[in-house]
């Protein structure tokens, strides 16, 4: 059974891990840059999980049980209790290569690394470590704590048992796991990320309102979330990070992302976590509905 | 014979240890050596409280992550050389296992055996918040004590002699055949007690009377019981059907739900989570579940206080009627669990008004009768109305004696 796991990098994605973790009844501990981003994210995490309970999804006292088995740290020994640990960092291959590098050599050389990235390469990652064999990928949809799916990433040199220690854990997240190889934006990354673009490219030659592409895709297909909103809510920083990525890796241009997706992250607007994408967003991360917005097609706008 | 009887719940274990065995039975001297539950598993004080016969309860604050030391904390707690009431686990001999759901496979308590696990497994679908913990708790009971009998007894059972008009949902046949959506009923173990006492507080044997059980605790159900077997029972599928609860909604129009779902953009699990655990009681008041802190709210003027005490005891009064209908007559009514057996204000507007069908309730025996045994009605009252605390535990050691009896 695994009863302990450690969390790096507590942003949106990491926090979600967090919390998924915690609603299985296992042990979390978090680690942030700083004391202060720790206390930070953990108050972010309360006020999600208050959120929650408005929603009727949580009760109060679940939410107490929650809390009581995380643990924000700032420091790297704080992690070593933990059987595996889950980096969820910013998707940026040389940030993520120096982060193992330096957790290598103070975390004891059992512990299961785990990757949470949608498109960087895990056999090229797990060379910053000695421990390639118990260095896996596990790519979590968002929001974590909802979704059912997580895809598993194998390296070239992961072992069969780490990948099977790894299954378990995503069985008592309660997610049904996807064997995937080593390629550039796996399976769900890959395919949604040319949409995404490509809803933006609508939106950017002026075919339809944001809101309009959004209600179309929607409804059309029985999507629960349209794709500029699904975008926002990934952050368009990172949404571009990833095109680019697939991009230099594959060098196909249909993964060249979209002009418009490049103008908005220069202008700083990244979707839901700066208050403005594609829509506006309250300081809660809820939808600002406003006609006046959604009836000016937003391409010509910007 | 000693036997342990175990209650595992998502974040508890209630426990009793009894002494008993069949002729303990047929003379009613069974003896209650301990009871005690550990409660919040996983939190960061769980709660331990510990009684020795008739001693006064102790509670202890340990940090407990999982049912195996919960588990653990109890046969440490009965073995104990100063506080515990047996010398080693050897001496217990059997165990028996509250478990939620048993389908329609299970029609009475069993001995349990691998074979025996597997269908309780199967039926984790039919109740994924109850049976994982129930079988969690079999599992580690079963390593902990390897070579003793362990007996499952079901909610369900009890409710099984129900006839199809009362157990078939108004929905397409098939899914029923293909999903086994039917109505199930649960507290079974309470509602078979309270039929035993009125068995033996009149003398009569069941066969004989028509009978209709109300078990008001955190979980509220009702059983309309003709000759000693449910014909019909409140809950259905799940728990969540029937009578108002401290934080379900129990009868509900359906379309509700879906209507809900759809202008609040809730997940499945939102959905679920607001029907079992933000409704009832608590949803309607937003002042708490606890039936006791209505009452002190409601007499201090708290109008949705009063509203949500009106609706719970007005549901239990339409299905008073409709259960008397059902069978067609009613020689008792009898309340129990802690509502049932505590709140006098509860019992009287659950019955007020139903003179006319022959059942009035005295006012000074009600309010005289908390937690205790006794009649409530009037001398004229055609139908009797009794206050029974239940025991739910007593039911489960004794089919496991009468298992073990069977078995051998």
């Amino acid at each position: 059974m695994i009863e302990h796991v450690a969390v790096v990098g507590a942003g949106t994605m990491g926090r979600g891990i967090v919390w998924a973790l915690a609603q299985a009844g296992i042990t979390v501990t978090f680690k942030e840059t700083s004391p202060e981003a720790a206390q930070r994210s953990m108050a972010q995490l309360e006020a999600e999980l208050d959120h929650e309970i408005e929603r009727w999804g949580l009760t109060k006292s679940e939410k107490t049980a929650f809390l009581s088995r995380v643990r924000p740290t700032s420091k790297v020994a704080d992690l070593a209790g933990a059987s595996m640990l889950i980096e969820a960092i910013k998707e940026h291959f040389g940030q993520k290569q120096a982060v193992f590098s330096s957790l290598d050599r103070r975390l004891p050389p059992e512990m299961i690394f785990i990757t949470n990235t949608s498109s960087l390469s895990i056999t090229e990652l797990a060379q910053a470590t000695n421990r390639p064999d118990k260095f896996v990928g596990m790519h979590f949809s968002m929001p974590v704590q909802k979704r059912r799916l997580v895809e598993i990433v194998r390296g070239l040199k992961t072992s069969a048992e780490t990948v099977a220690r790894v299954r378990e854990l995503a069985g008592s997240m309660g997610k049904t796991a996807v064997e995937v190889f080593e390629y550039p934006g796996f399976v769900t990354t890959r395919i949604i990320l040319p949409y995404l673009n490509e809803a933006m490219h609508v939106v950017m030659e002026g075919v339809a309102s944001t809101e309009d592409v959004d209600t179309a895709m929607k409804l059309a297909y029985d999507f629960p979330v349209g794709p500029l909103a699904m975008a926002d809510k990934m952050g368009l920083d990172e949404v571009m990070l990833w095109m680019e990525q697939l991009f230099h890796e594959l060098g196909d241009l249909k993964y060249r992302p979209c002009p418009l997706l490049r103008k908005m992250v220069r202008a700083g607007r990244l979707g839901v976590k700066t208050g403005q994408g594609f829509f506006p967003y309250d300081a809660d991360g809820s939808r600002i509905r406003s006609t006046a917005l959604s009836t000016t097609p937003e391409g010509k706008e910007i | 014979m000693k036997v342990l009887v175990l209650n595992c719940g998502s974040s508890s274990v209630k426990f009793q240890l009894i002494e008993t065995s069949m002729e303990a039975i047929a003379r009613e001297t069974e003896e209650r050596l301990a009871l005690g539950s550990v409660d919040k598993i996983g939190m960061d004080a769980s709660v331990i409280t510990y009684q020795r016969r008739q001693e006064a309860p102790i509670k202890s604050i340990e940090h407990i992550l999982e049912h195996e030391a919960a588990i653990q904390t109890v046969l440490s707690a009965l073995t104990d050389p100063e506080q515990g009431v047996i010398g080693s686990r050897k001496e217990i001999q059997a165990v028996g296992h509250r478990v939620v759901h048993g389908g329609e496979k299970f029609s009475g308590s069993v001995l349990v055996t691998e074979e025996i696990v597997a269908q309780i497994r199967d039926c984790i679908e039919l109740a994924p918040l109850h049976n994982p913990h129930n079988l969690k708790g079999y599992n580690v009971a079963r390593r902990l004590l390897p070579d003793i009998p362990h007996c499952a007894v079901f909610d369900t059972a009890f409710h099984q002699t129900m006839p199809p008009r009362a157990f078939v949902y108004g929905l397409p046949y098939v899914l029923y055949t293909r999903h086994g959506i039917r109505r199930y009923g649960f507290h079974g173990t309470s509602h078979r007690y309270l039929i035993f006492r009125l068995e033996r507080l009149h003398n009569r044997p069941r066969k004989g009377f028509k009978a209709i059980t109300i078990h008001l605790g955190n979980g509220c159900s009702m059983a309309a019981v003709h000759g000693g077997k449910s014909v019909d029972t409140t809950m259905g599928f799940t728990p969540l059907e029937g009578l108002i609860m401290g934080t379900r909604s129990g009868d509900l129009d359906p379309a509700v739900v879906l209507h809900v779902m759809a202008k609040e953009e809730l997940s499945l699990h939102e959905a679920n989570t607001m029907l079992n655990k933000h409704s009832g009681l608590i949803g309607i008041s937003g002042v708490s579940n606890d039936m006791r802190e209505l009452e002190t709210q409601a007499n201090k003027g708290n109008a949705q206080a009063r509203l949500a005490i009106e609706i719970f005891c007005y549901r239990v009064r339409k299905y008073i009627a409709a259960y008397a209908a059902a069978l067609q007559g009613v020689d008792y009514v009898a309340f129990t669990a802690g509502i049932g057996e505590n709140s006098a204000r509860v019992r009287a507007e659950s019955c007020c008004g139903l003179k006319f069908m022959g059942l009035e309730i005295d006012p000074e025996r009600n309010a005289a009768m908390d937690g205790r045994e006794g009649k409530i009605s009037t001398d004229e009252s055609k139908i009797e109305v009794w206050v029974i605390p239940t025991n739910e535990e007593l039911v489960i050691a004794r089919d496991t004696v009468r298992a073990i009896a069977k078995g051998a």
